[in-house]
Order: structure tokens, then sequence, then C-alpha cells
């Protein structure tokens, strides 16, 4: 694939190029199961889970995923 | 019936609980013990956190398919936030995941003594109130920023007695009770730096409504002993609340019947 057709963004903190042009499709490339307990937020915003597969991904978003742990 | 049990029900954000103590999940020793610490101490709600997810950890998530068989209420907090944005967005996230309304509103105003951000705390609050979130605002034992959360509808105010993971117990009581004496109606639950069962009974007979806690029993030699020790002294102090404890005198009174002392004869 053309270089130019990846896309810069950020997953977690780190850094990547991707060719996925959704969040869903982000998710699904980089290996997570999408019925896992997991939330997202693009840019500090909530990505409710019925609105990760039309969630276009632009240049420079920044991605969180999350996942229940221990907490007091 | 068992004496011990015999204190009133409360409810909070809509539900209505039987155990007064609310558990946190981390730094326990193993999954094992933490079960066994939950099971000993009678709770009702457990709290937890959020993190991210790394692809390669995959979709199994041992701690959270542990948690969720216990059939206990979740109480998610937004621990690590640092802003009432941050706060707000992990919300949401946590509403989708744990799909409940409650959350442990957690917004750090300082890294060293992880005190609560007051202003951030009833920003996030007052809009998670507006979005149909059951609120239990973790802050300071300052009144006014307390009055501040009950107005903007919070389902429980959770003031420190200590900074977290302390120990230390109730630093400022005097405060904690005019917390209980200004805000009667609300739900006051204490939470961090409680250390042993005699502080949670110490905060309990002042009113409060419960207790929240997490390192005094998971860092304890015996966590889940302490469990136990814990819930008994919650119950122990809610009953001695319920009970009207006598007021404090500046002088000794005897309780042993003056009348028909022996060897008396007067003057």
């Amino acid at each position: 694939m053309n270089t130019l057709d990846m896309l810069d963004v950020s997953l977690n903190g780190r850094s990547l190029a991707t060719a996925a042009r959704t969040l869903q499709g982000l998710l699904q490339q980089q290996g997570y199961e999408l019925g896992a307990a997991m939330a997202c937020a693009i840019n500090k915003q909530f990505v409710p889970r019925p609105l990760w597969p039309e969630r276009a991904l632009l240049p420079g978003d920044q991605i969180d995923v999350i996942t229940p742990i221990t907490g007091g | 019936m068992n004496p011990l049990t015999d204190t009133t029900k409360w409810t909070v954000g809509g539900v209505e609980l039987g155990s007064r103590l609310l558990l946190g999940t981390a730094l326990y020793p193993s999954l094992q013990i933490l079960g066994e610490a939950v099971q000993a101490s009678g709770t009702d709600v457990l709290t937890v956190g959020l993190r991210r997810l790394q692809p390669e950890q995959g979709g199994g998530n041992s701690f959270w398919q542990r948690i969720s068989a216990m059939g206990k209420h979740i109480l998610p907090n937004t621990a690590g936030c640092h802003s009432a944005q941050e706060a707000i967005t992990l919300a949401h996230m946590a509403r989708e995941i744990f799909n409940t309304a409650w959350i442990k509103l957690e917004v750090v105003g300082d890294d060293y003594t992880l005190q609560p951000d007051p202003f951030g705390t009833v920003e996030a609050a007052t809009v998670l109130a507006r979005d149909g979130f059951q609120v239990f605002a973790y802050t300071t034992d300052d009144l006014v920023v307390a009055m501040r959360l009950r107005d903007a509808g919070c389902a429980a105010i959770m003031p420190w007695a200590a900074p977290i993971g302390t120990g230390r117990g109730p630093v400022n009581p005097g405060a904690l009770a005019s917390l209980r004496q200004r805000l009667p109606d609300a739900v006051l639950v204490v939470d961090a730096g409680l250390g042993k069962p005699s502080h949670a009974a110490q905060v309990m007979e002042l009113g409060f409504d419960a207790v929240l806690l997490n390192t005094a029993v998971a860092q304890a030699g015996d966590p889940v002993k302490m469990a136990r020790a814990f819930g008994l002294a919650v119950q122990a102090g809610r009953a001695a609340f319920e009970a009207v404890p006598i007021a404090e005198r500046a002088s000794a009174q005897a309780s042993t019947p003056t009348v028909g002392t022996p060897f008396w004869h007067g003057a």
C-alpha cells in the first residue's frame, strides 16, 4: 500500500501509521477482540460502541481504548 | 436475630443496600484473597478502575470476569483524571462498559497528596448529574465544597478522612462532624485514609452513611480477617449512632447508686 494512504494516529499513547479508515477498522487491524469489556475515546471524547464502525479516522487522532482493572 | 445486622438499610444512587461498607478491589495479594475478603466483609459494592487496554492483552480480562461473577454492585472510578473533561469522558466510557449510571468521581488536584481538585470535581459533578449519572463524589472535608456537590445533585458526597492510602484515620474529625451536622439529608460516605476498624467505627458513630475502603484491607497482614473486622466495625459504629451515645460530661458521675452506700454514717 502506498504510504500516502496511511494515516498517522496515536493509539493508547503510541504513534502508528494505519491504513484503517474507521475506528472499528483500526481496532480489528490491531487485534482487539471487539466483544471485549472495553470502551473507546478519540481526542478525549467518548465514542459509543455503536459508532465504532462509522467513526472515520483523521490524521492526528488520539485514540484511547480502556478496560476494567482493580481500583479503589 | 443477629444483633450485628440490626441496623437500618440505606439507599444510595437509587439502590437499597444492606452493608454500609464499600470495598475497593486493588492491591490484594491475589484475586483469590480479594474474593475471600469481599465475602468476609459483607459488602454489596465494589469499586473498580479503568486503564488502557493494549491489543496484545487480548480480550480476556480475568480480573473483570472474576469481579462480575461476584454479583456485587459495581462503582467504577475516574482515578487518575486531572480535569473535569477527562473525568466526564471516562465516566461515559465506564457507563458503557459496566452498564451502570454509578460513577465514583475523582479529579486529582495534587499528585503528591492526591488531594482532589474541588473546582474540577464540582464542574464534572454538575455535568454528569445532568447527564443522568449517579455521582459519588470524592472530595476533601471542606464544608462549602460539599454543599456545592450536594447542589450539583450528587448521589453521595465522599470526604476523605486522610489522604488516600495513608491509613491515618480521621485527621480532622471535627470537620467530618460538621459535614454531617450541616448536611443532614445528604448521603455522606467517608472515603480514603482509614487504617483500622476503630477509624471506621469512629466515623460511623458520627452518623456517616457508609465507609469506602481499600488499602486498609488489601494491605493488611490478613486481608480476609481485616475485611471481616471492618465489616463488624462499620456495623458497630452505625448501631452506636442509631442508639444515640451519651453526652460527654466535664466531671465524674458515679454509675453505682449512692443511696445505701455501706459504712456511711454521716458527719
